[in-house]
């Protein structure tokens, strides 16, 4: 599958991903710091414990080790467990305290090594390559050098910059790598064992079919609202005119064409309205596959926009009607929003799985929150199970991605 | 007649305006949300209010809710409400201060326009027109009022048929019986619900809205 985004080329792309690993590897270090001292804290506690003072502090102790895995749990994208035990007693009978106590010293250390190479790298870069721009202005006796040779002469100074230029190739291509692995161990370590996972996944399940039910309540009062507002009233309206039209044939017959006029117009905006009901309720153009619906909105948006879609064998109904939504809202920010110049549209069944995933190089800054359109899609994703996530660093370029479950 | 107008829908406000105007009556004010009516109501003093029931900015029962309250200021003012649907409870809230100048119909009876100013009429000459589809529905409930309970099936359908708005004459013309086969029905009902003999409007108006009630 092509992830590039059209029009931005992979230089943009390049820089996105080392720009997500720079800021996944900042809140890493975070934890990890937090870590390091978490573990300080614990030799003090457990130190203390035969003298009674380790006895008082233990319960934050203990707090603290699966507050912090939580918020590393969170991180990583792993689901989080909830409030643990608030005692020591409990909490080394517990099996999952244990677990998260077993992440911190790694974290502690391992993580933090990637976290500080990782925040390194780019401060390097920048330093070593800005230094030809600087280091003359250093006192002449000092040593301007921020490496193990001294700087004398421009040739060395512009070494330095060449250095800095390894460095930026260094981070852009290692930002990424050092991410996941920091990110991969505290996945390995924390993410709730298979048998917890089934019971938050029995959690989970419950909670999107209440949302789904939600969804579906949202839904039937959506189309009542759109058939009344539009449809029914301009029926109503029709039905006046005309009765008005059938009174005026005695009194004023010339009057009767303008009000047979108004008629009409009203009842072809019924008509309208009806129609655009009839396709947000299931797209008739649905009957001939998602490939020729989304071929459909891809060649209605004002934004150039390329379409790539492999979806065989077809998906289920309603998971093919959220997909053609998603992409029909993402393709209506791209042209009301975006300021894109392209965009691109593509679709991919794998694994059971459909990949949807819209790009834009416009200005980006979408909003996923609450009154945009694209809420309403994820509570539609959502309800079949699916996730939605938007990335849209602000200067762009925007990422609507989409993954909904196929039921096989 | 001077009359008030509030219909958020354009196209049916316009649609209504006209058809008042080209029929002589003098559309005094329109109003698009139930703020507008209200002070429409207070500023014009209208002899009957045309209100529909779903408007800005709940689209629920705003309207039943305005023209409640504006009876409640200016007690002449006869209201008739326009609804897309019949809902019983938006009959019983309306016809809760009293069934005189009240009515109630769905808005496609606009469509047949003399039937319609008929009830525009009887409404603000301080009479009652409720819709048929409503009267219809309560028809089929069993009522918990021992008095109905005691009306034969005709005597129910006269009723319904008051309810409706209809005098004895245009009672007697839809049943297909004499003016009075009707009168003795209108008399038995009267003595059933236990209403005594007093202004013959008030007691009609008193057992159509225990007929109303009922359901």
């Amino acid at each position: 599958m092509t992830t590039a985004a059209v029009g931005a080329g992979p230089v943009r792309v390049v820089l996105t991903r080392a720009r997500a690993g720079f800021l996944d590897l900042g809140r890493g270090l975070g934890t990890a710091l937090t870590a390091a001292l978490l573990t300080a804290w614990l030799i003090v506690v457990l130190a203390l414990l035969p003298v009674g003072a380790g006895v008082l502090l233990a319960p934050s102790a203990v707090r603290e080790v699966r507050r912090l895995a939580e918020v590393e749990r969170a991180r990583t994208g792993s689901p989080t467990l909830g409030p643990g035990p608030d005692r020591l007693r409990a909490a080394v009978t517990d099996r999952l305290w244990r677990r998260d106590l077993r992440w911190v010293l790694p974290h502690a250390t391992a993580g933090l090594a990637l976290g500080l190479l990782g925040t390194l790298l780019p401060v390097y870069a920048v330093r070593d390559l800005s230094f030809p721009l600087w280091w003359w202005l250093v006192p002449a006796g000092a040593d301007a050098s921020p490496w193990w040779w001294t700087v004398r002469t421009w040739p060395d100074a512009l070494a330095v910059a060449g250095l800095g230029a390894g460095w930026a190739l260094l981070s852009l291509a290692g930002l990424p790598v050092l991410a996941r692995a920091q990110s991969g161990l505290s996945r390995a370590l924390l993410h709730p064992p298979a048998d917890v996972d089934l019971s938050l996944r029995v959690a989970e399940l419950t909670a999107t079919r209440a949302a789904a039910l939600d969804a579906h309540a949202a839904e039937l009062r959506r189309i009542e609202r759109s058939l009344h507002d539009g449809t029914q009233n301009r029926l109503v309206g029709v039905n006046v005119l005309l009765g008005a039209a059938r009174r005026a044939l005695a009194r004023n017959p010339a009057g009767v064409d303008d009000l047979l006029a108004r008629a009409q117009t009203a009842i072809e905006e019924a008509l309208a309205d009806l129609r655009a009901v009839v396709r947000s309720v299931l797209p008739p153009v649905l009957e001939r596959g998602l490939a020729a619906a989304v071929t459909g909105l891809a060649a209605d948006c004002p934004v150039p926009c390329r379409v790539e879609v492999a979806v065989e064998p077809r998906c289920p109904a309603s998971v093919e009607a959220t997909a053609y939504f998603v992409v029909a809202e993402a393709l209506t920010n791209v042209s009301r929003h975006a300021r894109a110049r392209a965009a691109s549209v593509s679709l991919h069944r794998r694994a059971g799985v459909l990949h949807v995933a819209v790009d834009d190089d416009g200005r980006g800054g979408a909003e996923p929150g609450a009154g945009t359109g694209l809420a309403g899609v994820r509570r539609r994703v959502e309800a079949l199970d699916g996730t939605l996530e938007v990335t849209s660093p602000p200067g762009g370029p925007t990422r609507v991605e989409v993954r909904l479950p196929c039921g096989s | 007649m001077r009359i008030v107008i509030g219909e958020d829908d354009a196209l049916l406000r316009e649609g209504l305006a006209l058809l008042l105007a080209a029929e002589g009556l003098d559309v005094v004010a329109t109003a698009v949300d139930t703020d507008g009516l209200l002070t429409a109501v207070d500023e014009h003093r209208p002899d009957v209010a045309v209100v529909d029931v779903r408007m800005p900015p709940t689209h629920t029962d705003e309207g039943i809710r305005a023209a409640v309250r504006a009876r409640r200021t200016h007690p002449g003012l006869a209201v008739l409400v326009l609804s897309a649907h019949v809902e019983q409870a938006f009959a019983t809230d309306l016809l809760a201060g009293g069934a005189r100048g009240v009515g109630y119909l769905l808005k496609e009876r606009v469509g047949r326009v003399e039937e319609f100013l008929e009830a525009l009429h009887r409404v603000a000459g301080g009479g009652t027109a409720v819709d048929p589809e409503v009267v219809a529905q309560l028809l089929t409930r069993t009522g918990t009022d021992a008095g109905l309970e005691r009306l034969s099936a005709r005597e129910r359908e006269v009723l319904g048929l008051m309810a409706e708005g209809l005098g004895n004459s245009a009672i007697a013309a839809r049943l297909v019986v004499s003016d009075g086969a009707v009168h003795k029905h209108v008399r038995s009902i009267f003595a059933k619900l236990d209403l005594a003999p007093s202004d013959e409007a008030d007691r009609r108006v008193s057992a159509v809205l225990r007929y109303l009630r009922a359901a």
